[in-house]
């Protein structure tokens, strides 16, 4: 070993062994931040728990008080019965799953309460409402396939305002509190289906066969809601199958493809969503298939349900051939470090209005024929309400959420869905504050902005307020 | 500059490079190492607690059920968090694959994706904060050798590695973290942002032997952007779980459960 080794190693060593140095920048004040150690021991697992155990449950008692700001006069008149101005509504939402075995689940979803509010009889069936919204059974025969059999809520789609290939999403939707999409979806009902899908480490595949059980109901008005119906007419009023699938073509890129068919019709569906960074979406969804302009459909459907003469349609009869029609809507989203996420969307549904079909619209409203007229023009707008797609055939959306705003577990979400030919807006601002674990309220407003003769501007409710308070058990 | 300059290294790295190699360590394989006590190699599946506390006071509580898996192809771990508590969050699920985020909420039925910077806002970061691989996302260089105490107070004799982000997955920028000499336990990090910012700062504490290990059943974090928010995510229920690849598609998050 040479003496010049011996010199090298010797601090090597009296480095390596010798009294490390304090950490520096670590602060008194960090430490002293850190709770004892003896936190909330977590729960053992018996069943109850909301998400643990062969029991599960979701069970939340509801208030929700709203008032509504209607506008003097319309230029379209709007038909009777007016919009409520003040409802309350008070209910119960249930959701549970029964797992007996690995293999085997059972699912129920539903909800049901009271209601009063002005333009609501008091006391009369129309004060009960109760909405089945989901009973099934799934299957688990091997891993990775499932038969799933029942009234079941099937969604897709990526998008967040508008979804194209969400095709299952047509008059399922009762009684929403919000007009918020992401509200939408949580107050609608299944279609009563057959469904088999495979999911294996590249994809998934599915297939749902709805069979007609019912006849297509007329379209519902706020005081016409049946108390207790599962109003299959709405969600199974036609034959309907449905394939889809997608398939990991390149590390994370997975786009999903869809084929539809309603009663002989076809649609086809397509969306894809990808990350761009670290903080961006991407996204897109699109469909089509041979269809008639929003109003023409409107008018067939309300002729066949026997909501009006066809004598009187024929006023506003316009083309009734089908052309190959289509949707999409294309967005992103963007995420900041400071909670928020912001999205904007452009959405594109070609069957809806345009600037033409606005114009004939006001016009016969407001022309001679005007208060003849006017309750087959709102049912063309209620029809699409139902249907879940735009009026027009271009619109933008945008939307953000901002989550512990301000305060911890204060979450502000704001949107607007804006109609690119006239450039009225829908507008709606939620907050949202857990007050516990299991105390929640929230305050929701919104209001249509526009001029009397545009889109959103010529409803009837200018601005609308609602307070909820809710209690999970 | 000059040549003299150009050779002059900080004396405190010097050290560093010393005392890591005193050990036998590179900075790469102290990080492997401490990432082998963190986390079990095979597949897994645990319960995490996450307690919010705000200027002291617990203010909520939630439970996720957390199934992790190495992807064979990159060796980072793959998450699936499900939400158990509280009520209005359960059955709300997350994967976390890679760079593919999907959130599935039971109530709208819907699958989203989310960005890497989302995943941050919801609790279902957790999943990363305990089972990233920071050998792999990570490139580490030794800062020096310290004595760090840990959530205890306790003074531990720790290596300070400064970590970089490897790729652009990686969801932290940077990352300081703090192991153990001889035992390899991580005892502290701090994560910052692209930006530079500091974020968090975690302690890892209360050792237990599980799953063929002895690895910290709790991680303290504390907010550095609000000083009155910490989160304690306490870890209990660990076992081995079969994870079939098919758990990582989309759609099959409507169908995880938690046990």
């Amino acid at each position: 070993m040479s003496r010049r080794w011996i010199w090298t190693a010797v601090p090597i060593a009296l480095v390596a062994f010798a009294e490390p140095a304090q950490a520096q920048g670590q602060g008194e004040d960090e430490l002293s931040r850190i709770p004892s150690e003896a936190p909330p021991a977590p729960p053992a697992t018996p069943s109850g728990r909301s998400g643990l155990g062969k029991l599960q449950r979701t069970v939340y008692l509801e208030s929700a008080t709203e008032a509504e700001l209607l506008r003097s006069s319309l230029d379209v008149p709007s038909p009777s019965p007016a919009p409520t101005t003040i409802e309350e509504r008070f209910f119960a939402d249930l959701v549970l799953h029964w797992i007996p075995t690995r293999d085997l689940t059972f699912h129920l979803s539903a909800r049901g309460g009271f209601r009063v509010g002005e333009g609501i009889p008091f006391p009369t069936h129309e004060n009960i409402r109760a909405d089945f919204r989901e009973l099934y059974a799934s299957w688990k025969p091997f891993e990775g396939a499932y038969l799933d059999a029942g009234r079941i809520n099937l969604k897709s789609g990526v998008a967040i305002g508008f979804n194209p290939t969400d095709f299952f999403k047509t008059r399922a939707v009762v009684e929403p509190l919000s007009i918020d999409p992401a509200v939408l979806r949580e107050d609608r009902l299944g279609t009563v289906m057959l469904r088999g899908q495979f999911v294996w480490r590249h994809g998934s595949v599915s297939a749902a066969f709805a069979p007609r059980v019912a006849s297509p109901p007329p379209l519902y008005t706020n005081t016409t809601l049946p108390a207790l119906d599962p109003m299959f007419g709405r969600t199974n009023g036609h034959h309907r199958f449905l394939l889809k699938g997608n398939v990991d073509l390149i590390a994370d890129f997975s786009p999903e493809a869809l084929f539809y068919e309603e009663d002989g019709a076809v649609r086809l569906g397509f969306n894809v969503a990808q990350s761009l960074g670290k903080k961006v979406v991407a996204y897109a969804e699109w469909a089509g298939g041979w269809q008639s302009g929003i109003g023409q459909e409107a008018l067939s459907f309300g002729t066949l349900t026997g909501s009006f003469s066809s004598a009187v349609a024929d006023n506003l009869a316009t083309s009734s051939a089908t052309h190959f029609q289509q949707d999409a809507s294309v967005g992103l989203s963007y995420a900041t470090e400071s909670k928020m996420t912001f999205w904007l969307e452009y959405h594109l549904h070609q069957a809806g209005f345009s600037r033409a079909d606005w114009r004939f619209w006001f016009d016969q409203g407001t022309g001679p024929s005007g208060q003849l007229l006017a309750p087959i023009l709102w049912f063309e707008r209620g029809y699409a309400q139902e249907q879940q797609v735009p009026m027009s055939k271009h619109s933008l959306f945008l939307r953000a959420d901002w989550t512990d705003a301000f305060i911890f577990n204060l979450e502000l979400t704001a949107f607007a869905n804006v109609d690119l030919y006239d450039g009225s807006t829908l507008a709606q601002v939620t907050a949202s504050y857990a007050v516990t674990n299991l105390w929640t309220i929230a305050l929701l407003s919104s209001a249509n902005i526009g001029s009397r003769s545009s889109e959103f501007g010529s409803l009837p409710s200018v601005f609308s307020a609602l307070f909820t308070i809710r209690y999970y058990f | 500059m000059s040549r003299a300059n150009a050779l002059r290294i900080p004396t405190g790295l010097v050290i560093a490079a010393l005392s890591a190699g005193a050990w036998g360590q590179t900075p790469a394989e102290i990080v492997a190492r401490a990432d082998e006590v963190r986390n079990p190699n095979a597949a897994f599946r645990f319960l995490s607690t996450l307690t919010e506390y705000v200027s002291g006071k617990p203010q909520a509580q939630n439970v996720l059920a957390i199934f992790s898996k190495k992807d064979p192809r990159t060796g980072q771990f793959r998450n699936l968090v499900r939400f158990v508590e509280p009520p209005r969050d359960a059955g709300k699920a997350v994967l976390l694959d890679g760079r593919a985020f999907w959130f599935y909420d039971p109530a709208s039925k819907a699958s989203v994706r989310i960005s890497p910077q989302q995943r941050l806002i919801g609790q279902a970061a957790v999943g990363d904060v305990l089972t990233v691989t920071m050998s792999i996302d990570y490139t580490a260089t030794l800062v020096s050798t310290e004595s760090v105490q840990d959530a205890n107070k306790k003074p531990r004799t720790s290596w300070h590695l400064d970590l970089k982000a490897a790729n652009e997955l990686s969801t932290y920028a940077r990352i300081e973290y703090w192991v153990e000499q001889g035992s390899f336990q991580p005892v502290k990090a701090k994560f910052y942002s692209d930006s530079g910012r500091l974020l968090k700062i975690l302690f890892y504490r209360s050792f237990e032997t599980w799953l063929g290990g002895l690895r910290p059943t709790e991680a303290v974090i504390l907010d550095a952007v609000d000083s009155s928010r910490v989160t304690t995510l306490k870890s209990s229920e660990h076992r081995l779980q079969q994870i079939p690849e098919a758990w990582f598609q989309r759609e099959y998050l409507p169908r995880l459960e938690a046990e």
